[in-house]
Protein backbone atom coordinates (compact mmCIF):
# COMPACT_ATOMS: atom_id res chain seq x y z
CA UNK A 1 0.00 0.00 0.00
CA UNK A 2 1.20 3.73 -0.74
CA UNK A 3 2.25 5.94 1.78
CA UNK A 4 0.12 8.21 1.48
CA UNK A 5 -2.73 5.71 1.43
CA UNK A 6 -1.61 4.09 5.09
CA UNK A 7 -0.92 7.85 6.56
CA UNK A 8 -4.25 9.24 5.34
CA UNK A 9 -6.34 5.59 6.75
CA UNK A 10 -4.55 6.45 10.12
CA UNK A 11 -5.76 9.87 10.01
CA UNK A 12 -9.23 9.01 9.26
CA UNK A 13 -9.02 6.46 11.74
CA UNK A 14 -8.23 8.59 14.68
CA UNK A 15 -9.90 11.70 13.49
CA UNK A 16 -13.48 9.95 13.72
CA UNK A 17 -12.99 7.07 15.73
CA UNK A 18 -14.11 4.54 12.90
CA UNK A 19 -12.75 1.52 13.34
CA UNK A 20 -14.56 -0.71 10.91
CA UNK A 21 -12.79 -1.54 7.44
CA UNK A 22 -11.45 1.33 5.34
CA UNK A 23 -11.45 0.43 2.13
CA UNK A 24 -9.51 3.00 -0.31
CA UNK A 25 -12.27 3.22 -2.63
CA UNK A 26 -15.49 3.32 -0.02
CA UNK A 27 -17.38 6.65 -0.04
CA UNK A 28 -16.32 8.24 3.49
CA UNK A 29 -18.85 10.82 3.30
CA UNK A 30 -21.88 8.55 2.01
CA UNK A 31 -20.81 5.86 5.51
CA UNK A 32 -20.82 9.40 7.19
CA UNK A 33 -17.05 8.51 8.69
CA UNK A 34 -16.40 12.35 7.24
CA UNK A 35 -18.75 15.11 7.21
CA UNK A 36 -18.09 18.62 6.13
CA UNK A 37 -15.81 19.86 9.13
CA UNK A 38 -13.53 16.73 8.61
CA UNK A 39 -12.97 18.17 5.06
CA UNK A 40 -11.89 21.18 5.82
CA UNK A 41 -9.58 19.65 9.15
CA UNK A 42 -8.80 16.60 6.32
CA UNK A 43 -7.19 19.30 3.61
CA UNK A 44 -5.61 21.31 6.34
CA UNK A 45 -3.67 17.53 7.27
CA UNK A 46 -2.80 16.86 3.49
CA UNK A 47 -1.16 20.78 3.08
CA UNK A 48 0.87 19.89 6.23
CA UNK A 49 1.91 16.61 5.65
CA UNK A 50 2.15 16.27 2.46
CA UNK A 51 3.96 19.71 1.20
CA UNK A 52 0.97 20.72 -1.25
CA UNK A 53 -1.27 23.48 -1.60
CA UNK A 54 -4.73 23.20 -2.06
CA UNK A 55 -7.14 25.48 -3.13
CA UNK A 56 -10.86 25.95 -2.75
CA UNK A 57 -11.77 24.53 -5.49
CA UNK A 58 -10.14 21.64 -4.75
CA UNK A 59 -12.40 20.73 -1.77
CA UNK A 60 -14.64 19.13 -3.82
CA UNK A 61 -16.82 15.89 -3.05
CA UNK A 62 -15.14 13.98 -5.73
CA UNK A 63 -11.55 15.20 -4.56
CA UNK A 64 -12.41 14.14 -1.15
CA UNK A 65 -14.80 11.22 -0.99
CA UNK A 66 -12.69 8.34 -1.16
CA UNK A 67 -9.18 7.93 0.27
CA UNK A 68 -7.82 6.75 -3.46
CA UNK A 69 -9.36 10.19 -5.09
CA UNK A 70 -7.34 11.98 -1.96
CA UNK A 71 -4.05 10.60 -3.41
CA UNK A 72 -5.13 11.03 -6.69
CA UNK A 73 -5.65 14.94 -5.45
CA UNK A 74 -2.04 14.91 -3.87
CA UNK A 75 -0.42 13.21 -6.87
CA UNK A 76 -2.15 16.32 -9.11
CA UNK A 77 -0.97 18.63 -7.05
CA UNK A 78 2.49 17.46 -6.34
CA UNK A 79 2.95 17.30 -10.44
CA UNK A 80 1.54 20.90 -10.74
CA UNK A 81 -1.80 19.86 -12.34
CA UNK A 82 -4.73 21.83 -11.13
CA UNK A 83 -8.61 20.52 -9.92
CA UNK B 1 -38.45 -6.40 9.66
CA UNK B 2 -36.82 -7.08 13.26
CA UNK B 3 -33.33 -5.08 11.96
CA UNK B 4 -35.70 -1.60 10.94
CA UNK B 5 -37.27 -1.83 14.85
CA UNK B 6 -33.82 -2.27 16.48
CA UNK B 7 -32.31 0.55 14.28
CA UNK B 8 -33.46 3.61 16.29
CA UNK B 9 -32.75 1.94 19.45
CA UNK B 10 -28.94 1.20 18.51
CA UNK B 11 -28.91 4.40 17.26
CA UNK B 12 -30.81 6.61 19.83
CA UNK B 13 -30.44 4.82 22.56
CA UNK B 14 -33.42 2.92 24.83
CA UNK B 15 -35.43 6.26 26.30
CA UNK B 16 -34.62 8.54 22.82
CA UNK B 17 -35.27 4.86 20.88
CA UNK B 18 -39.08 4.43 22.35
CA UNK B 19 -39.64 8.35 21.84
CA UNK B 20 -38.70 7.45 17.96
CA UNK B 21 -41.01 4.42 17.79
CA UNK B 22 -43.78 6.45 19.20
CA UNK B 23 -43.40 9.51 16.78
CA UNK B 24 -43.48 6.98 13.63
CA UNK B 25 -46.71 5.08 15.51
CA UNK B 26 -48.66 8.70 15.84
CA UNK B 27 -47.27 9.31 12.05
CA UNK B 28 -49.03 6.16 10.86
CA UNK B 29 -52.45 7.31 12.74
CA UNK B 30 -53.06 10.31 11.86
CA UNK B 31 -51.04 13.46 9.74
CA UNK B 32 -52.16 15.78 12.59
CA UNK B 33 -50.19 13.59 15.79
CA UNK B 34 -46.70 14.35 16.21
CA UNK B 35 -44.05 13.44 18.82
CA UNK B 36 -41.48 16.43 18.68
CA UNK B 37 -38.13 15.60 20.29
CA UNK B 38 -36.48 18.66 21.23
CA UNK B 39 -32.80 19.26 22.47
CA UNK B 40 -32.06 22.83 23.31
CA UNK B 41 -28.66 23.68 22.24
CA UNK B 42 -25.83 26.46 23.25
CA UNK B 43 -23.23 27.23 21.25
CA UNK B 44 -20.02 30.00 21.74
CA UNK B 45 -19.64 32.46 19.42
CA UNK B 46 -16.62 33.50 19.02
CA UNK B 47 -13.48 35.25 16.56
CA UNK B 48 -11.64 32.06 15.98
CA UNK B 49 -12.11 31.21 12.21
CA UNK B 50 -13.22 27.67 11.61
CA UNK B 51 -11.92 28.06 7.88
CA UNK B 52 -8.73 29.42 6.66
CA UNK B 53 -9.71 32.30 4.56
CA UNK B 54 -8.68 31.08 1.02
CA UNK B 55 -10.68 28.27 1.31
CA UNK B 56 -13.69 30.35 2.27
CA UNK B 57 -12.57 32.94 -0.54
CA UNK B 58 -15.29 31.70 -3.32
CA UNK B 59 -18.13 32.19 -0.94
CA UNK B 60 -19.67 35.59 0.10
CA UNK B 61 -21.90 35.47 3.39
CA UNK B 62 -24.55 38.21 3.37
CA UNK B 63 -27.57 39.31 5.40
CA UNK B 64 -30.75 38.57 2.99
CA UNK B 65 -33.31 40.96 3.44
CA UNK B 66 -37.18 41.35 4.18
CA UNK B 67 -37.69 42.29 -0.18
CA UNK B 68 -34.53 40.53 -1.65
CA UNK B 69 -35.51 38.19 -4.27
CA UNK B 70 -33.56 35.12 -2.62
CA UNK B 71 -36.16 35.18 -0.09
CA UNK B 72 -38.64 33.74 -2.84
CA UNK B 73 -36.24 30.39 -3.22
CA UNK B 74 -36.41 29.68 0.15
CA UNK B 75 -38.61 26.41 0.81
CA UNK B 76 -39.93 27.99 3.22
CA UNK B 77 -44.05 28.16 3.79
CA UNK B 78 -45.43 31.44 3.41
CA UNK B 79 -47.37 31.45 6.83
CA UNK B 80 -43.38 30.24 8.32
CA UNK B 81 -41.36 32.96 6.41
CA UNK B 82 -44.32 35.41 7.40
CA UNK B 83 -43.74 34.67 11.11
CA UNK B 84 -39.83 35.32 10.86
CA UNK B 85 -40.35 38.74 8.97
CA UNK B 86 -42.98 39.52 11.74
CA UNK B 87 -40.34 38.66 14.42
CA UNK B 88 -37.72 40.83 12.64
CA UNK B 89 -35.46 37.95 12.18
CA UNK B 90 -32.28 38.39 10.39
CA UNK B 91 -31.41 35.86 7.34
CA UNK B 92 -27.74 35.27 6.47
CA UNK B 93 -27.05 33.96 3.26
CA UNK B 94 -24.24 32.32 1.27
CA UNK B 95 -23.65 32.99 -2.06
CA UNK B 96 -21.44 31.56 -4.74
CA UNK B 97 -20.96 33.66 -7.65
CA UNK B 98 -24.04 35.56 -7.04
CA UNK B 99 -26.21 32.26 -6.62
CA UNK B 100 -27.67 31.65 -3.00
CA UNK B 101 -26.11 28.62 -1.73
CA UNK B 102 -27.50 28.27 1.54
CA UNK B 103 -28.52 30.50 4.13
CA UNK B 104 -29.14 30.40 8.27
CA UNK B 105 -31.91 32.32 10.19
CA UNK B 106 -31.98 34.16 13.69
CA UNK B 107 -33.33 35.83 16.19
CA UNK B 108 -32.56 38.20 19.31
CA UNK B 109 -34.36 38.26 22.69
CA UNK B 110 -36.84 35.77 22.20
CA UNK B 111 -37.79 32.99 18.78
CA UNK B 112 -41.94 31.89 18.20
CA UNK B 113 -41.10 28.54 17.27
CA UNK B 114 -42.68 27.54 13.94
CA UNK B 115 -43.18 23.57 15.01
CA UNK B 116 -44.89 23.87 18.19
CA UNK B 117 -46.76 26.29 20.58
CA UNK B 118 -43.77 27.80 22.27
CA UNK B 119 -41.84 30.81 22.56
CA UNK B 120 -37.48 30.31 23.20
CA UNK B 121 -36.57 33.27 25.26
CA UNK B 122 -32.84 34.28 25.75
CA UNK B 123 -32.19 35.41 29.39
CA UNK B 124 -28.80 36.85 28.09
CA UNK B 125 -30.51 38.96 25.41
CA UNK B 126 -27.94 41.68 24.70
CA UNK B 127 -25.14 38.98 24.08
CA UNK B 128 -27.45 35.68 22.63
CA UNK B 129 -29.09 35.00 19.58
CA UNK B 130 -31.20 32.24 18.64
CA UNK B 131 -30.46 30.54 15.52
CA UNK B 132 -33.38 27.90 13.17
CA UNK B 133 -33.44 27.09 9.90
CA UNK B 134 -29.68 26.36 8.47
CA UNK B 135 -30.25 25.06 5.21
CA UNK B 136 -28.04 24.57 2.20
CA UNK B 137 -29.42 23.39 -1.24
CA UNK B 138 -28.88 20.00 -1.54
CA UNK B 139 -26.18 20.16 -4.50
CA UNK B 140 -24.31 22.32 -2.10
CA UNK B 141 -24.03 19.78 0.84
CA UNK B 142 -20.57 18.14 1.27
CA UNK B 143 -18.49 21.03 0.83
CA UNK B 144 -17.37 23.61 1.67
CA UNK B 145 -20.34 25.93 2.32
CA UNK B 146 -21.73 24.24 5.52
CA UNK B 147 -18.37 25.44 7.71
CA UNK B 148 -18.08 28.32 5.41
CA UNK B 149 -21.88 30.10 6.47
CA UNK B 150 -20.53 29.19 10.29
CA UNK B 151 -17.60 30.92 10.02
CA UNK B 152 -19.43 33.87 8.32
CA UNK B 153 -22.18 33.51 10.87
CA UNK B 154 -19.60 33.91 13.43
CA UNK B 155 -18.04 36.69 12.17
CA UNK B 156 -21.30 38.99 11.57
CA UNK B 157 -22.52 37.99 15.09
CA UNK B 158 -19.50 38.56 17.10
CA UNK B 159 -18.88 42.16 15.22
CA UNK B 160 -22.22 42.61 16.90
CA UNK B 161 -21.24 41.96 20.07
CA UNK B 162 -23.15 38.32 20.18
CA UNK B 163 -21.71 35.61 22.33
CA UNK B 164 -23.59 32.61 22.11
CA UNK B 165 -26.24 31.16 20.19
CA UNK B 166 -28.98 28.86 20.89
CA UNK B 167 -31.13 26.26 18.76
CA UNK B 168 -32.76 23.43 19.07
CA UNK B 169 -32.06 20.51 17.26
CA UNK B 170 -34.35 17.37 16.48
CA UNK B 171 -32.93 14.34 18.85
CA UNK B 172 -33.57 12.07 15.85
CA UNK B 173 -31.54 14.52 13.14
CA UNK B 174 -28.11 12.18 13.31
CA UNK B 175 -26.22 14.16 10.82
CA UNK B 176 -27.02 17.80 12.46
CA UNK B 177 -26.48 16.65 15.83
CA UNK B 178 -22.89 15.48 14.32
CA UNK B 179 -22.17 18.51 12.17
CA UNK B 180 -23.12 20.72 15.66
CA UNK B 181 -20.90 18.55 17.55
CA UNK B 182 -17.38 21.24 15.91
CA UNK B 183 -19.28 24.15 16.62
CA UNK B 184 -18.71 23.18 20.78
CA UNK B 185 -21.93 22.96 21.44
CA UNK B 186 -23.65 21.86 24.83
CA UNK B 187 -27.51 20.68 25.74
CA UNK B 188 -29.26 23.41 28.28
CA UNK B 189 -32.38 21.41 27.73
CA UNK B 190 -34.64 19.08 26.35
CA UNK B 191 -38.61 19.41 25.91
CA UNK B 192 -40.82 16.82 24.54
CA UNK B 193 -44.03 17.84 22.42
CA UNK B 194 -46.74 15.83 22.31
CA UNK B 195 -49.27 17.21 19.62
CA UNK B 196 -52.75 15.21 19.01
CA UNK B 197 -54.78 17.54 16.83
CA UNK B 198 -55.35 21.19 18.77
CA UNK B 199 -54.07 20.04 21.95
CA UNK B 200 -50.45 20.40 22.58
CA UNK B 201 -48.89 18.81 25.48
CA UNK B 202 -45.22 19.69 26.81
CA UNK B 203 -42.47 18.50 28.93
CA UNK B 204 -39.64 19.75 29.86
CA UNK B 205 -36.01 20.13 31.83
CA UNK B 206 -36.66 23.32 32.30
CA UNK B 207 -38.84 25.46 33.64
CA UNK B 208 -42.23 25.40 33.28
CA UNK B 209 -41.39 21.79 33.00
CA UNK B 210 -44.96 20.91 31.77
CA UNK B 211 -47.81 22.90 30.19
CA UNK B 212 -51.21 21.73 28.10
CA UNK B 213 -52.01 24.01 25.28
CA UNK B 214 -55.24 24.04 23.27
CA UNK B 215 -55.35 27.00 21.49
CA UNK B 216 -52.85 28.55 19.29
CA UNK B 217 -52.48 31.79 20.55
CA UNK B 218 -51.42 30.15 24.22
CA UNK B 219 -47.78 29.67 23.87
CA UNK B 220 -45.56 28.30 26.77
CA UNK B 221 -42.13 30.53 27.15
CA UNK B 222 -38.50 28.42 27.92
CA UNK B 223 -36.21 30.43 29.14
CA UNK B 224 -32.71 29.61 27.69
CA UNK B 225 -29.48 30.53 29.53
CA UNK B 226 -25.56 30.12 28.71
CA UNK B 227 -24.51 29.08 31.83
CA UNK B 228 -23.58 25.81 30.92
CA UNK B 229 -20.73 26.96 28.67
CA UNK B 230 -19.26 28.02 31.65
CA UNK B 231 -19.45 25.51 33.82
Amino acid sequence: MRNELVVLTDYVRSESGYEGPLDPESDLLDAKILDSFSIVQLAMFVQERFGVELEAEDLTRANLATLSNIVALIDRRKAGVGG
Amino acid sequence: MFRNIQGPFREFGFAAGCLYATHRVLQGISARWHLHVYELMVQPITDRALLPRKFGAQLDIREVRAGDAEIALMPVRPDVMASRLRQNATCLGAFRRGELIGYMWFCRREYEEDEVRCVYVLEAERESVFDFDFYLFPEHRMGLAFVALWNGANEFLHRRGVRYTFSRLDRFNVASRRAHRHLGWKVVGRAIFLQLGRVEVMLATLAPYASVSVSRARRVRLRLRPDVLHA
